[in-house]
């Protein structure tokens, strides 16, 4: 057992993580909604399966996904979640129509 | 004539007697049964009762799309690449990533509780949107 390369492995992606946008999604999601638990296993679960992904698949799996797309359909889904808060704090009682 | 203003009047002395009847302290008993669950329904069903299933499938779906390709997950790919056991870089990863999402949850939840409601919702609205921003960023800049 390679524990160098287990320490290494460890502090490079927790540094490479921390205060990355996906613990940004973790915390500003988890704030708001009355099951942190469930944002806790969502969020490491989608991080533990992409490095899954990584490290089967290797480099080609920038070239198998397109990444492009992907992180455009992310970003557009973080953005309808930001418009539903921030439209949600405003108008309460509209909110079930406003939802798209 | 009384048909037509009959139900008016009702209804008119129904939201009158509503009112003061809240700030009574007398006819409490009364009251919340009737006040609360419009309130519970208009106001806290879009957020409470959004299952805990759906949270986990909306967490998963974001972060999963947004961190595809992302340099965490480079990073993962050149350790194992260079390394001769892909499972321990594995393994080393995994338990980082699970500790900075339970780092992230334990933060967002201990802020929450500090902060009232509305300041909850409207910076994780602001932070959700400046991750929206760094994704379209990290799209154009990249290629």
């Amino acid at each position: 057992m390679d524990w160098h390369l287990l320490g290494l492995s460890f502090i490079t992606v927790f540094l490479s993580e921390l205060g990355d946008k996906s613990q940004l999604a973790a915390i500003a999601l988890s704030g708001r909604c009355n099951s942190p638990r469930a944002v806790f296993f969502g969020a490491a679960g989608a991080l533990l399966l992409t490095s899954l992904l990584g490290a089967l698949a290797g480099g080609a799996v920038a070239e198998l996904l397109p990444t492009r797309i992907l992180k455009a359909i992310a970003a557009v889904g973080f953005a309808i979640l930001a418009v539903r808060l921030l439209l949600f704090n405003n108008e309460p009682s509209a909110d079930s129509e406003k939802t798209p | 004539m009384k048909l037509d203003s009959a139900p008016l009047d009702i209804s008119g002395i129904f939201q009158a007697e509503i009112e003061p009847e809240l700030k009574d302290s007398t006819d409490f008993n009364l009251t919340p049964a009737i006040a609360l669950p419009v309130q519970s329904v208009v106001a806290d069903s879009p957020q409470k009762q959004q299952s805990a299933l759906s949270v986990f499938g909306t967490t998963f779906v974001t972060i999963f799309l947004a961190e595809i390709g992302d340099k965490t997950q480079l990073s993962t790919l050149l350790m194992s690449a260079e390394s001769h056991s892909p499972w321990i870089v594995f393994v080393g990863s995994a338990a980082a990533l699970i500790t900075t999402s339970l780092l992230g949850v334990l933060l967002g939840s201990w802020i929450a509780s500090r902060l009232s409601a509305k300041t909850v919702e409207k910076s994780a609205g602001v932070m959700l949107l400046l991750i929206s921003l760094m994704l379209f960023w990290d799209i154009f800049t990249s290629h």
